[in-house]
């Protein structure tokens, strides 16, 4: 890899002293980077960051996040684990536990969780669990630019299966880097439902990492929601290493005022048999910026694969911008894979159908928005995260009337 | 399944190179290597003004500065270049020609194995042909007839001394000699090429076409064309290409620019089938192109059609600059891979102008150990009103050691553009291969058929005498590729 990168970040050796670790000698990806050319960090690595601690005084969960019928509820502020925020039991079939981060390669943002994170949420499910987890990760800045690191790691056992609910949130302040890692290995014939909301403070960069595995059998159906902050990230890596397993990755992002968010996605088949689908759409508004980078690999053993991605954008006005770069990268002839991208407006011919049956303007563009995007909300098959989902892009629909 | 591995076991054992022989021609050659000397030798042999010299030295000096930026990105894997191993000049021997008895018999034997057969070409209406031989133009016909009409088609060396002031406002105003390293290197040391202007209102009256044959061993070829199309002209310009087979890799770096104002349309065509190398990946071309055309003028057309099937590695992406309010830029490429070679290419579509439209078809067919990918840029502009653009990328896989990518870039500013994009992979389906073999079909000509039926679209838009050279080139690259 080319070393194209920004220099001058926050994370050396002063805030390494704060901390009491030793520092980490990355560092973050510059925009020479093929991965990295649609966000360019620039703006981040002028800002002078501190350590997150523990000492932020948070009381409780900001009202925003919603409570889920029937989940348990666990909570991390800053990325360390508040027992005094969280539901007692997580339930039956999932075991809670907090661990030492283990270094891992990867992307240098992963190196850099991996040096400073505190300690990493860690989830053993076993059997077949009842009830929903609902993660709360809470960034809390106070008074300095913060950087926070939350590690969350999920192991599901094979047969067993779980939902997964991730919400991140911040609390009003100065600005804040949330640079969380997720690592999720889903067991032979295991499902896990995992079900992502990134809806950060305007002023706030989030910059969110998912390293899943899939092994044979296997189930991984996700969804990610990215409904704001200043610069967004959620790159999601999924390998399937076991035949027979299935993927179904889907977002949607709703972006206003001058909010970036990119979704990053490898779909990286390695073994023969296995299928996965990709749907992500996208809205912007005032000046805001939505990129879409997804690569399908099917490696050279990787026969009877049966990979699909989608991803189609809307502008709702006049001055943001999208950039979209859905890619095959294809070693194996015996496969069927299929990529689409398309970007536009609204279609006035189905504007002039409502007017047409007396709805009012806004109401009807409303209702075309949310139908857009409900292609990609209704693949979320728990159906009060389903209800959920929905609820927060028609509240982020009503907030930009 | 056992159809698709003997496909692929006969497909890596195809095609014997049938233009792989080297011409005895005596060549004057400037010294190997790359200095400011050999560019001014150069310059002093075309006889050409100062300006064009110090542009050529503008370029190379900047060159230098490019030692690091040699582009690495895209999906290709080849040695280091030595750019100091090449000679940058060689000629046919003697080169003022009265007519065309005076040119070298062997060079028109080269022609005739080639298939063109330059002393009918008076017979064969509707074609002229400026063939360039290494780097100097040595026949140009037609040249009386279309010069009565304003056509002015000539080689760019020579352009320079009759139509200065063309050269001087449209070379390298559509490709900078800053814009990449090969399209640097290119304005340093190109040596000949054509230079086509087409005067305002006139719809040019047969498809004018240079064949290119890399010929002097170890000779880069550095072409330089630029096309004019004034304002409600129309021009179809052919472009093929074949070359002797040899061992060292050969480098190639052209440059084609092409300019069409108001109302204007170019219709741009390629077949390439130089040398790809043998089965083990030795030898064949490096194909570093820059082409690039500006639809200027408003209700512009240009239209790029390429059917590359040699050289080791093509590394090429013909693009249009929409500058022209509802000007049109379109796409079409088959490019076929096997054995080991790599082609990284596609296209840009730069739309800026209100009402511009484009649309990218793609074709891909990778067979043997080769990788073939598409890689293509749209880009809609914040004035880009109502621009419309859609792209359809397939990709066939012939056996499980080869590899189809596609890296497309969408980019958009304008809320009322509309991008589309769709693409493909798969292979020949068992289906498909039944049906046709249940009827009579031997399985080459099942694979044949199928493979020209999933092209049909680009190859359709060639000229007739293209399409014909394309269909057997298809034909070519599958023949004895089934048991």
């Amino acid at each position: 890899m080319k070393p194209s990168l920004i220099i001058d970040h926050s994370f050396g050796e002063a805030y390494a002293k704060r901390l009491g670790v030793a520092p980490w000698r990355g560092n973050l990806p510059g925009p020479k980077l093929e991965e990295w050319r649609f966000t360019p960090l620039r703006s981040l690595a002028k800002i002078a960051f501190t350590p997150a601690t523990d000492d932020v005084s948070v009381d409780a969960v900001p009202r925003a996040v919603p409570l889920i019928a029937g989940a348990v509820r666990l909570v991390l502020v800053n990325g360390a684990y508040r027992k005094d925020l969280s539901s007692a039991d997580p339930g039956k079939g999932v075991e809670l536990s907090h661990g030492k981060v283990a270094a891992k390669d990867g992307s240098s943002l992963v190196a850099l969780n991996a040096a400073y994170a505190p300690s990493s949420l860690a989830l053993h499910v076993a059997g077949a669990a009842k009830k929903i987890v609902h993660i709360v990760s809470i960034s809390a800045a106070g008074s300095e630019p913060t950087a926070l690191h939350p590690r969350i790691t999920v192991t599901a056992e094979a047969g067993s299966s779980v939902t997964l609910v991730e919400s991140h949130v911040g609390l009003p302040g100065e600005t804040y880097f949330s640079n969380p890692v997720a690592s999720i290995t889903v067991g032979e014939g295991a499902t896990v439902r995992r079900y992502v909301s990134v809806d950060e403070d305007s002023a706030a960069f989030h910059l969110a990492t998912s390293l899943v595995k899939v092994a044979g059998g296997g189930t991984y159906e996700a969804f990610h929601l990215g409904l704001g902050g200043a610069l967004t990230r959620q790159e999601i890596r999924v390998a399937l290493t076991g035949e027979n397993a299935n993927v179904r990755l889907n977002g949607a992002y709703a972006l206003s005022g001058a909010s970036h968010h990119d979704f990053t996605t490898v779909m990286d088949h390695i073994v023969p048999n296995c299928a996965s689908s990709q749907v992500f759409k996208g809205v912007v508004d005032g000046e805001s910026h939505g990129v879409y980078q997804g690569r399908i690999h099917v490696a050279r053993d990787a026969q009877k694969t049966d990979a699909r991605q989608v991803h189609k954008a809307l502008f709702l006005a006049r001055g943001p911008a999208i950039d979209c770069k859905p890619e095959l990268e294809i070693y194996a002839d015996d496969v069927q894979c299929a990529h689409g991208a398309a970007t536009g407006e609204i279609d006035p011919d189905h504007l002039f159908y409502l007017a047409a049956r007396g709805i009012d303007a806004e109401t009807a563009r409303s209702l075309l928005v949310e139908g857009f995007l409900a292609d990609a909300v209704n693949e979320i098959s728990a159906e009060p995260v389903r209800e959920q989902f929905a609820a927060d892009i028609a509240r982020w629909l009503k907030a930009r009337q | 399944m056992a159809v698709t591995r003997e496909t692929a076991a006969a497909v890596r054992d195809v095609e014997q190179y049938k233009y792989g022989f080297v011409t005895d021609i005596e060549s004057d050659k400037a010294p190997k290597g790359l200095s400011e000397d050999i560019i001014r030798f150069i310059s002093a042999k075309k006889n050409e003004p100062e300006w064009m010299l110090e542009w050529r030295l503008k370029a190379y000096n900047y060159w230098l500065t490019l030692a690091d930026e040699e582009p690495t990105w895209a999906k290709l894997h080849f040695p280091k270049i030595d750019y100091q191993a090449s000679y940058y000049y060689a000629a046919p021997k003697r080169e003022k020609l009265a007519s065309l008895d005076e040119v070298d018999p062997k060079l028109l034997e080269t022609y005739k194995k080639l298939g063109i057969p330059l002393l009918e070409q008076q017979m064969l209406a509707g074609v002229a042909v400026d063939a360039v031989f290494d780097s100097v133009s040595v026949a140009t016909t037609y040249k009386k007839k279309l010069e009565e009409m304003g056509v002015i088609f000539m080689p760019i060396s020579e352009a320079l001394h009759k139509h200065p002031e063309l050269v001087k406002k449209y070379l390298g105003s559509v490709v900078p000699y800053s814009d990449n390293f090969y399209a640097t290197l290119n304005c340093a040391v190109f040596t000949d090429g054509s230079f086509v202007y087409i005067p305002k209102g006139l719809r040019c009256p047969m498809e004018l076409s240079t064949y290119f044959r890399i010929n002097e061993k170890n000779t880069g070829q550095f072409e330089r064309t630029l096309i004019i199309a004034d304002e409600g002209s129309y021009v179809s310009y052919l472009e093929g290409c074949t070359a002797p087979q040899r061992d060292e890799n050969q480098l190639h770096a052209a440059v084609v620019e092409l300019i069409a104002l108001d109302d204007a349309e170019i219709k741009y065509s390629t077949v390439q089938n130089w040398y790809p190398g043998d089965a083990d990946g030795k030898g064949g071309i490096f194909n570093f192109v820059t082409k690039r055309g500006a639809c200027r003028g408003k209700n512009s057309k240009i239209m790029w059609t390429q059917v590359e099937t040699g050289s080791a590695i093509t590394w090429k992406y013909p693009s249009c600059i929409l500058q022209g309010d509802n000007s049109v830029g379109e796409f079409y490429s088959v490019a076929i891979t096997n054995n080991r070679q790599q082609a990284d290419t596609g296209t840009k579509m730069i739309h800026l102008g209100k009402g511009t439209r484009s649309k990218i078809i793609s074709k891909g067919i990778s067979a043997g150990r080769a990788e073939n990918t598409y890689r293509g840029l749209v880009r809609i502009g914040a004035k880009a009103d109502k621009a419309r653009n859609y792209t359809q990328c397939d990709s066939l896989l012939i056996g499980d050691k080869c590899g189809a990518h596609t890296v497309p870039y969408i980019e958009s500013r304008n809320p009322t553009a509309q991008t589309e994009h769709e693409a493909a992979t798969s292979k020949i389906s068992d289906d498909q291969l039944f049906y046709c073999l249940q009827r009579g079909m031997t399985q080459e000509e099942a694979v044949s058929l199928i493979v020209n039926g999933f092209c049909k679209e680009v190859l359709q838009t060639l000229p007739m005498e293209f399409a014909v050279e394309a269909q057997k080139l298809v034909g070519i690259s599958l023949e004895g590729s089934v048991g």
